[in-house]
């Protein structure tokens, strides 16, 4: 599990130093940008660049002929997410803090609940998508989220006023856990069907 | 003791979208190099890919080393190694790396090993995969399914692609490899004389079906191409024949009773020690001579 996790690592060796300059130009050029943004690509990046590598059929010829069993392929990216997310976010904020970019803890919980939310629906879907779209899935994916968060936070704050006020009347450690159970929910979900997809797939 | 297979399919069917694959047995027996043979789209790929449970069969049952993959998939996985037609391996990365990925994957990985055969193919540790020439794309691959101590090698198509020089090259490391004796290799190709060096048995498949499994020997002792005047056919001599090609100028056929038609026909036919190639060609279309 481990060294399929590590593997991430070693291909993505050069991508790593993209992934900081990626977040400095944020910082530099996206200033109004919302630091649930910046957290969010920063946490999902080395995952959505793993899919890209194992997506290719060669890959998972070369995964599935050495001793790994599809169960632990399939757990070991998963597993992985959440390792490369906290990771992430963790050097994201470092960054910020030394650009002197403010956000809050409740930035980078937000991040990471969207984060799980959003892998839960992508990853299987990775799994059933050929290779050659999920540059394209996940292009149209980043910019809808980019375009729509705002306008779609907003939207819910004007028009939805009963929930708002609903869930403004939780105490926030309830809101916190309902937001986290959810997420991590979809996300155990998301694991059980991708390992279900992944068992049947033909290469 | 009788030999020992070390991969049996039994009654094993897979349908795939243009292929399938119907009821096949097939035994690999141990410490042997089994040639794989059969034209392109015979079923070569999708039998090997049963083998390393990349498919799964619709119904039958596929074991290595007597052991089936539901429950020992890994210990299986961890006994063989493999070579594929075309770079498997991520290709912008370099060997060094890929050792990096391999190596921790396998209980018995022995760098020294790698490390040596690295050396002896010539290979560059720090060039991505992808700047690699064919040639030197199937020598890493080799290095590494030999660097684990693997008592099954899986090679499928290793030579495809590959100028003549090269493959002259990786059938001599095959062979040098193949000494010891200990190890089992199954060797799928269409080019056929590639085995005529190194395999001790052959099996033939044609259209998902597998028409015989023999040893080299007795292939070359009892099939025969037979050439001769088309008079001398007809319904009671033409059974001693697999296949027969008729031309203006007589008759081409292959048997598999090289000694019976020499005794039927004595001096009025040429009778020809038959290739592999010559006997792929032939077999192609008829049934099943599995016996």
């Amino acid at each position: 599990m481990f060294n399929l996790i590590k593997k991430d690592l070693i291909i993505q060796k050069t991508q790593l130093l993209l992934f900081i300059s990626l977040i400095i130009f944020l910082v530099f050029f996206a200033r109004d940008i919302s630091p649930i943004l910046i957290f969010l690509v920063a946490g999902a990046y080395i995952s959505a660049n793993a899919y890209v590598y194992d997506g290719m059929a060669e890959s998972n010829i070369l995964l599935n002929s050495l001793p790994y069993t599809r169960k632990l392929i399939v757990a070991s990216r998963y597993i992985g997410a959440m390792v490369y997310m906290i990771l992430s976010m963790a050097m994201a904020g470092g960054v910020l803090y030394l650009f002197d970019y403010g956000y809050n803890m409740m930035d980078i919980a937000i991040a990471a609940g969207l984060f799980f939310i959003f892998a839960a629906f992508a990853f299987p879907l990775f799994y059933i998508l050929k290779p050659a779209y999920i540059g394209v899935v996940m292009f149209i994916g980043m910019i809808v989220l980019a375009i729509g968060f705002q306008p779609a936070a907003r939207f819910l704050e004007e028009h939805l006023a009963t929930i708002t006020n609903f869930i403004a009347g939780l105490s926030t450690t309830m809101l916190y856990f309902s937001g986290a159970a959810i997420a991590i929910g979809l996300y155990l979900i998301s694991w059980v069907i991708s390992q279900f997809i992944y068992q049947r797939k033909v290469f | 003791m009788g030999v020992e297979n070390v991969i049996e399919l039994r009654g094993v069917s897979k349908a795939l979208k243009a292929f399938t694959i119907n009821n096949m047995d097939l035994q690999i027996k141990q410490g042997f190099v089994t040639g794989f043979i059969g034209a392109n789209g015979a079923g070569k790929s999708t039998t090997m890919k049963l083998i390393m449970n990349l498919l799964q069969p619709d119904s039958g049952e596929v074991s290595v080393f007597g052991l089936d993959y539901a429950s020992h998939e890994k210990e299986i996985k961890n006994r063989i190694g493999f070579v594929y037609d075309s770079n498997v391996f991520y290709e912008s990365l370099n060997l060094k790396d890929i050792g990096r990925i391999v190596a921790p994957a396998y209980k018995n990985w022995d760098q020294k090993q790698f490390k040596a055969y690295v050396d002896q193919f010539e290979l560059p540790l720090n060039k991505p995969i992808k700047k690699f020439s064919k040639g030197m794309q199937m020598k890493a691959s080799i290095a590494i399914a030999l660097s684990h101590d693997a008592e099954l090698i899986i090679m499928d198509e290793p030579t495809a692609g590959l100028d003549p020089t090269s493959r002259r090259e990786l059938l001599d490391i095959f062979q040098e490899v193949m000494v010891d004796g200990k190890r089992t290799i199954l060797f799928s190709t269409h080019i056929t004389s590639d085995l005529e060096r190194i395999a001790d048995f052959i099996v033939l498949i044609d259209k998902g079906e597998i028409l015989f499994d023999k040893p080299v020997y007795e292939l070359q002792e009892q099939y025969a191409v037979v050439k001769g005047s088309t008079e001398l056919l007809d319904s009671d001599t033409e059974p001693h024949f697999i296949k027969i090609e008729r031309s203006p100028n007589g008759f081409h056929a292959l048997t598999k009773d090289a000694a019976k038609v020499k005794e039927v026909f004595g001096k009025h036919v040429v009778i020809e020690e038959a290739s592999l190639e010559e006997i792929m060609f032939y077999m192609k279309g008829v049934q099943n001579q599995y016996d």
